[in-house]
């Protein structure tokens, strides 16, 4: 036997301790392996998706005007020198359709796209899981998406009837895969013939896709400028990619950094196991050393230890972490909350799960493994000894700890594009693992004031647990430590998801007077569409929205801007629009008056407009007007761009663009009606126009669902998080039950029964608990107002909501979690016997 | 005096890997109230093992233990633990004071145990830190006390709840001299003043020699009965003397 079989020998000699810490370092590397892998997946999904969108196409020349391109410039673009081949697309969001007429006929809202056939195949390869691609000698063959169809009940054959006059039919000819278009508005698109879409609806194309000669991208471009009539944009691969992943792009940073937290929770279970080891075999440790070991010798043996249990955690880690890489991608894929697929193996993110592991547990046996090495021959053997008491020492380490687990995030948060905030969410992560080490030093006052309940409810069984956690208070600190980040983690989602959706709810109310609204296919005359508008029950005033791309000209340069022309006195009346810079019936005179614009706060602070300034507004082609900032507003309506749109009156859309034409009307209710007679009516008009009807809390409830889908599977990941805090708790407790044995047995002695025993230990753990969940509280807000007012401001505009059910669902999970954690020491104390401890003297 | 304390027939044997081991031996007595016994013998002799029997703290292979009336050995856990709880006071040869709690808490700890508060037993505790001469060091902790002032604390614990029998398993075992024969006249004291029944367990004849009988044991049976009245010299020499004509 040589002097490292002792490390061995150590582990082995506490089985339930060792099993209990490689579990906790591997659902740590679990997590994040899988976080890794999900994050590539997602990213995958993106390139994948923005490549089968593009096919072999590397341009697409997109209509700057709403009206699309006219049919004689999309043939010039197909004769443009260098272009091989041209494929226009059509498209309309919002269509309603529905299935043959009868008792079962249903009602869908879809994105309506119009190709032509031949063009597309020489261009985009269609994933097709059943059915055939369209023919042209059957233009009313129509694709859908192969899910949505299953969903709906829908097969091969069914016929959709286009909601217009004539209530054209198509007929489903195939299924498409969760791909290229089929990938499109969440699933919820239908691909059809465009010379049967201009017979039946008026879709404008909106682009072309050219698949240019190699080499000849630039020519192309300048013939464009050169030859072009039409308004237009270019837009390449790489764009697409930026605009499909910006949705996402959060994902994949926050997925890794509560991977990052799982595994600095699973370094506080090994620095707190081998803390206890050396602890207990402090005085082995001063023979070794007076036989003649070195402290070298001994910190090797610790670091040895350290390591079998990263090796050993990391493997079964990156194990779990497949299946539950798998289980999330499989689970955002169902819900469609995201774009993902793709790799549910990727060796590169394993093997990293498993390298950053094992870094951070070997860091978190450091602590430990060099407190043994430092440990003098004769103070260990000193009788009295009574190690691992005194916090101080250990905290620099413990921060250490914590700042190493950033650093890991700063070298290695994916940046890839570009749109996460690296600084805010690496701060909301230092929050949280600085409030967790602040927690073990406060860990005492905050026992004795969450303790008092217990001491009250258990009795002296209490008392004692309360009693107890004062013993070590580097142990219990890190233990609560760790289930604190846990569960603050789960906290902080709750708050952030809640002030999301509190921002969604305020953001989709400010811009809908009335709350509701009909959204027509494409835009038509207003004066001809009011008189239908007019005819909906118990309407007080329907207001026309004339959305419009223009351009913004600063000096020189000209960038693409969204207006859109409202009618002040509907939105000032129906109190929507939050006004934030100038004085809010001002803003809306001035509308009035014309010549003013409101500006969304995003658009002003990004471009360094203040109130009072004068903007330039234009048509493409057209001499800019002088529009002077009235007000600036905290949300505006939504546009392709992320940027929402500038606010004009009607008017002026009128008058100084010649816009005629909207899509959008808010329709307010006179109060005569009840709430579901006047949505039937909006409902109805809505079919009559073909278009879709939409209310705000409807729109507030998909903006939540959809949040929700995420917040749940980041809620997951946190709770595992929890689950190595409540190992950490087994762990301590049954050590410290190991150590009580001889105090338990003369509690025992003079009176005390197995049930108050056991209650003494759950009373203990669920201390640890309720700490551990006050302080999550705590911490937790805190990293969420980080989050909310520091790190992601303009994702939060309408502040903190607190979910105070969510609080308190918090600690008593925490004690839930610790209580039941505390069982199996509890019932370890119980089984203690008597006699046989009282044998053992120290 | 009445009999407060009877053994009957006591067997006790531990399992081996190889058949089993018996640490007693059909051991009968009967401690009357009031009186000071102490059990002597040789390390491995089986005299702690029937204290521990004696005090319920272990269940014997064979035979009863009736205290107070109460046969304990017939009894489940939980109601052994409450007849020991009322009936039964310990003192450990480590103090085994709980270093969580001070001084008046590890006197009242039997009360905390049955549910009650220390102010409920305030002038209890008070009573008997005076009795043992600690009423000054009411609030400080175990650690800050010497080991006989701990021993102390743990004959305080032991006398709180009035119990019929104070069990005391080699009391003086850790103790220097002096120290020690002050725990040894605190406990003739409870019992020649208070009238508290003693069972003390110890190797030692100085301290055996406080006790109204003695009784001998060498593997696992009772060897000797040896009377030796109630005394407030506790000379040692008669008990020596009688030791060494049984070549002990």
């Amino acid at each position: 036997m040589r002097l490292g079989a002792l490390a061995w020998r150590g582990l082995a000699a506490r089985p339930l301790r060792t099993a209990l810490t490689v579990a906790g370092v591997a659902l740590g590397v679990a997590v994040i392996a899988a976080a890794l892998i999900a994050g590539q997946a997602a990213t995958e999904a993106v390139r994948r998706a923005a490549q089968e969108l593009y096919g072999s196409a590397q341009l697409r020349v997109r209509a700057f005007s709403a009206d699309g391109f006219t049919p004689r410039t999309v043939t010039a673009l197909r004769q443009v020198p260098g272009v091989l081949n041209a494929a226009a697309v059509a498209e309309e969001r919002g269509r309603s359709l529905t299935t043959a007429p009868g008792p079962n006929e249903k009602v869908f809202t879809l994105l309506v796209i119009g190709v032509d056939p031949a063009e597309e195949e020489a261009i985009r390869t269609y994933e097709l899981v059943a059915g055939h691609f369209l023919d042209p000698s059957d233009p009313a063959g129509v694709l859908v998406n192969a899910g949505w169809a299953a969903d709906n009940d829908l097969t091969l054959g069914d016929e959709l009837h286009f909601n217009t006059v004539d209530s054209p039919k198509s007929h489903i000819v195939g299924f498409l895969g969760d791909s290229g278009f089929g990938a499109l508005g969440a699933g919820s698109v239908l691909v059809a013939d465009r010379s049967f879409l201009a017979d039946v609806l008026e879709a404008p194309v909106r682009y072309v896709d050219l698949q240019v000669a190699d080499g000849r991208e630039a020519d192309v471009q300048a013939a464009l400028d050169a030859s072009m009539t039409e308004p237009f944009v270019v837009e390449t691969l790489g764009d697409a990619e930026q605009q499909l992943g910006r949705a996402q792009a959060g994902f994949s940073g926050l997925a890794f950094l509560f991977g990052l937290v799982a595994l600095v929770v699973g370094a506080f279970l090994v620095a707190n196991t081998l803390a206890m080891t050396v602890a207990e075999r402090t005085r082995e440790i001063g023979l070794l050393r007076a036989a003649g070991t070195t402290s070298r010798q001994v910190l090797g043996l610790f670091l040895r230890q350290g390591a079998v249990l990263a090796a050993t955690g990391g493997l079964l880690g990156v194990a779990v972490g497949l299946v539950l890489a798998n289980v999330m991608i499989a689970f955002l894929e169902s819900t469609r909350a995201l774009l993902i697929g793709g790799p549910p193996f990727s060796p590169g993110a394993l093997a990293l799960a498993f390298g950053l592991g094992a870094l951070v547990t070997l860091a978190g046996a450091a602590v430990p493994a060099l407190a043994a090495a430092r440990l003098s021959p004769l103070d260990a053997l000193r009788p009295s000894r009574q190690p691992g008491r005194t916090l101080g020492g250990r905290l620099p380490w413990l921060a250490g700890l914590a700042i190493l687990a950033v650093a890991i995030g700063v070298v290695l948060y994916p940046l890839q594009r570009g749109q996460a905030s690296l600084g805010g969410a690496l701060l909301a992560v230092g929050v949280l693992l600085a409030g967790a080490v602040l927690v073990t030093l406060l860990l005492q006052p905050l026992a004795g004031l969450v303790g008092r309940p217990f001491a009250r409810f258990f009795g002296a069984q209490g008392y004692l647990g309360r009693a107890n956690l004062g013993r070590d208070p580097v142990r219990t600190g890190l233990t609560v430590g760790a289930l604190v980040i846990g569960l603050a983690a789960v906290v902080s989602l709750g708050i952030v998801s809640g002030s999301a959706r509190q921002t969604a709810a305020v953001w989709v109310d400010s811009i809908l007077p009335g709350g509701h609204a009909i959204r027509l296919g494409t835009a038509d005359d207003i004066e001809n569409v009011r008189p239908t508008m007019a005819g909906i029950p118990g309407l007080k005033r329907a207001s026309a929205v004339a959305e419009f791309p223009a351009v913004e000209v600063v000096g020189n340069t000209r960038r693409e801007a969204n207006v859109a022309g409202i009618n002040p006195t509907a939105f000032q009346d129906s109190g929507s629009l939050l006004v934030e810079g100038g004085v809010r019936r001002d803003a809306f005179e001035a509308l009035r008056r014309g010549g003013a614009v409101l500006i969304p706060r995003a658009t002003a602070d990004r471009d360094g407009i203040a109130l009072g300034d004068t903007i330039q507004l234009a048509l493409p082609g057209a001499d800019p007007q002088p529009f002077r900032v009235a007000g600036i507003v905290s949300y505006s309506l939504p546009t392709r761009t992320a940027d929402g749109a500038l606010l004009i009156s009607l008017a002026d859309a009128r008058e100084r663009f010649g816009v005629t034409q909207a899509s959008l009307w808010t329709l307010e209710p006179d109060g005569s009606l009840p709430d579901a007679a006047f949505d039937a009516g909006v409902q109805r008009v809505a079919t009559t126009l073909s278009a879709q009807a939409l209310t705000a809390r409807d729109l507030s409830s998909e903006l939540s669902r959809s949040l929700d889908r995420l917040i749940g599977l980041f809620d997951v990941l946190a709770l595992l998080a929890v689950v190595i805090g409540g190992l950490g708790i087994v762990n301590t407790l049954a050590v410290g039950v190991i150590e009580r044995a001889r105090e338990i047995a003369i509690l025992r002695s003079h009176g005390m029964t197995i049930g108050q025993v056991q209650a003494m230990v759950v009373a203990e753990a669920g201390i640890i608990g309720a700490v551990g969940g006050v302080a999550a509280v705590g911490i937790g807000a805190l990293v969420a107002w980080v989050t909310v007012t520091v790190a992601a401001p303009g994702d939060f505009a309408a502040g903190l909501a607190i979910p105070w059910a969510l609080l308190a669902a918090v600690v008593l999970l925490g004690i839930g979690v610790a209580s039941l954690a505390g069982i199996y020491p509890a019932r370890a104390a119980a089984a203690t016997s008597i006699t046989e401890s009282l044998k053992h003297f120290e | 005096m009445p009999v407060i304390l009877e053994a009957h027939d006591l067997v006790k044997r531990y399992p081996l890997r190889a058949g089993s081991v018996e640490a007693l031996r059909g051991v009968s007595l009967s401690v009357a109230e009031g009186e000071f016994l102490a059990i002597m013998g040789s390390s491995g002799s089986g005299k702690t093992t029937m204290l521990h029997l004696l005090g319920g703290l272990d269940r014997p292979s064979s035979g009863e233990v009736i205290i107070d009336g109460v046969n304990i050995s017939r009894l489940d856990d939980e109601h052994a633990t409450l007849t020991r709880r009322e009936k039964t006071g310990f003192v450990f040869q480590f103090f085994n004071l709980i270093p969580l709690l001070n001084v008046a808490e590890n006197v009242a700890l039997p009360f905390l145990i049955a549910g009650d508060a220390l102010a409920d037993h305030r002038d209890r505790v008070d009573e008997l830190l005076e009795l043992v001469g600690l009423a000054d060091k009411a609030g400080l902790r175990p650690d800050q006390l010497s080991a006989g002032e701990q021993q102390r604390v743990a004959l305080a614990r032991a006398l709180a709840p009035s119990p019929a029998i104070l069990l005391a398993d080699e009391p003086t075992g850790n103790l220097d001299y002096t120290t020690g024969s002050e725990i040894l006249d605190l406990l003739w004291d409870s019992c020649d003043r208070l009238g508290q029944t003693i069972v003390l367990v110890t190797h030692d004849a100085r301290a055996a020699a406080y006790a109204d009988r003695v009784l001998v044991v060498r593997d696992g049976e009772i060897l000797e009965a040896i009377e030796l009245g109630r005394r407030s010299d506790h000379e040692a020499r008669p008990l020596i003397l009688r030791l060494g004509s049984l070549g002990l």
